[in-house]
């Protein structure tokens, strides 16, 4: 080979291949880097709660005699437990949950069909999810919480304050979860209900066998954030005067003026919340995992 | 390939589909009997699938007629789940359902369509598993299968209805060559056994060997129709000519 055109590695230079920066800790030095920051991190905590000077704060929000004392009730002092009103939280929770998967399902369903009779039906349920997604939750309640009643409706406008909140929280809910249900729907391949109608499945049992199973999977971690948000918004039935734990900890806040049992209902709502988006994060990991595992 | 042929299942008249402006066929005439394979072969976009797919009505026809054993399938009175209970289709992408085991992909049709019990169609599913040498693959789910063992499954769940004729898209075409051959193999299978197939496929060596006839499709017609050694060695037209030619490199 000649030496006469320009060589493609003619440099005998030597390379550094060294960072540039400080190189990142690793074993035991990295052991003790951790130790030391986590140190410091909970000592400034400690200083925050703990020191005298934050002693309003502790007062306030921490204090362990107010946190029972809302949290058990006292009805010499008319302080009503937060603990009992919470119970109410779970099961109007659970309760709406069911109604927004049948309801959302029903109203996804239909935004997917074509006959041609359904054409208003579609429109109502368009009109009916920008409503529903476009308004406040809270606005919702207070407009039927109060207006129906005050409509003098025989039957309907006499039920219980907790009846309009569930309808309330069904209504907003299911028009979020219908929109998930329907994206998990069209997430699924044409083929594959072309597959199913050409062993002659009805476009029905082709829903119910073959495309829901699949859009299900899909979207299950963004139906339970849905319904950790729904858990949560279940306190936004205080502002109709149910006694749930919000309200229960407004009462307690109101006659002792401490701040405290405002403190034990968020832990309430935490200790049911925090594990169902964990479980939510879990599955989503699964379903990564799974995804990139079918990847061929 | 003096096979004996049966009464007519399709009798296709100059049938005629458009998508927007794009005219796809432009009037396919063909016949098949009881018992026949008819290989269509030609050039992508000659409209090979969309024919097949206008046999069992996952597309309408503009023009011409399809009978199917004797029914106008354009009648308004047909039921389009009662034509596709017995025209059973294979796809080019298996089009498993990823969420059902492989018994569970071979037996929804009967159970669901055919209203079989649970027991009943798994035991003609696991007949149907066992010919095609899956029956070990039954629980499993169709990600942890091969290409050629999730066609080979597809065309299981094909047979499974029982259908009087077999619709096979091209499908080998999305196999990896080393996998082609069993699936070929398992449609040889079929063919001796006397299944009426209407076959679209690029294989050239598996038509000759396969088919009763050959039909070459350019541009939405059939220019030529004929035995396997009339269409392959002997064809009458330049533009077949060309096609094989093309095909063969």
């Amino acid at each position: 080979m000649t030496q006469s055109g320009p060589s493609l590695s003619a440099t005998e230079e030597p390379i550094n291949l060294y960072a540039s920066s400080r190189p990142r800790l690793r074993g035991r030095s990295g052991t003790i880097a951790s130790a030391i920051s986590t140190t410091v991190v909970i000592a400034l905590l400690v200083i925050l709660i703990a020191s005298p000077s934050a002693k309003p704060f502790r007062e306030g929000f921490l204090n362990p005699h107010q946190m029972w004392l809302a949290f058990a009730g006292d009805p010499m002092k008319g302080i009503l437990s937060v603990g009992k009103g919470f119970l109410l939280n779970i099961w109007l929770s659970l309760i709406c949950e069911v109604l927004v998967l049948v309801f959302a399902l029903a109203i996804a369903t239909l935004r997917l069909t074509s006959g041609p009779v359904l054409l208003p039906f579609r429109g109502i349920a368009i009109a009916y999810t920008d409503f529903a997604r476009g308004v406040p939750v809270i606005l919702v309640m207070l407009w039927i919480g109060f207006g129906v009643p005050a409509m003098n409706i025989p039957v309907i406008s006499t039920q219980s304050p907790v009846v309009y909140a569930g309808f309330v929280l069904t209504f907003s809910y299911s028009a979020y979860v219908a929109e998930v249900y329907r994206a998990g729907m069209l997430s699924v391949p044409r083929a594959q209900v072309q597959a199913a109608r050409s062993i002659g499945l009805s476009s029905r049992t082709t829903l119910r066998r073959v495309v829901l199973p699949q859009a299900v999977r899909n979207v299950l971690p963004a139906l339970l954030n849905d319904f950790a948000s729904l858990q949560k918004d279940t306190a936004i039935v205080s502002v109709l005067g149910v006694t749930e734990a919000t309200h229960a900890a407004q009462i307690a806040a109101g006659v002792e003026f401490n701040y405290s049992g405002y403190t034990i209902a968020s832990l309430l709502f935490l200790a049911v919340t925090v594990p169902l988006t964990r479980y939510t994060d879990r599955i989503m990991a699964k379903d990564r995992n799974r995804r990139l595992a079918g990847g061929l | 390939m003096s096979k004996e042929l049966g009464s007519t299942i399709l009798k296709a008249d100059r049938v005629h589909k458009s998508f927007g402006d794009l005219e796809v066929l432009r009037g396919i005439s063909l016949d098949l009997a009881a018992h026949q394979v008819t290989c269509l072969i030609g050039s992508s976009g000659s409209g090979k699938s969309t024919f097949l797919r206008c046999c069992n009505l996952l597309e309408r026809i503009d023009g011409g007629t399809i009978e199917l054993l004797n029914h106008d399938l354009a009648d308004e009175q047909i039921d389009e789940n009662a034509v596709r209970r017995h025209v059973g289709m294979v796809f080019q992408s298996y089009n498993l359902f990823p969420h059902l085991s492989v018994l569970d992909n071979v037996t929804l049709g009967p159970r669901r369509v055919l209203k079989q019990s649970k027991s009943e169609a798994e035991a003609h599913a696991t007949e149907l598993l066992a010919r095609i040498g899956l029956d070990a693959k039954a629980n499993e789910f169709p990600d942890r299968l091969s290409g050629g063992q999730q066609q080979r499954v597809a065309i299981a769940r094909s047979l499974a209805m029982n259908p009087r004729l077999l619709l096979l898209d091209e499908v080998t075409s999305a196999l990896d060559p080393e996998l082609v051959g069993e699936v070929l193999d398992l449609i040889g299978d079929l063919a001796a056994q006397g299944m009426t197939m209407l076959i679209a496929t690029h294989e050239m060596g598996f038509a000759r060997q396969v088919a009763d006839t050959i039909c070459y499709l350019e541009d939405g017609l059939i220019v030529e129709q004929g035995s396997p050694a009339q269409v392959l060695d002997n064809p009458s037209h330049a533009s077949t000519q060309r096609f094989l030619n093309r095909s063969m490199d």
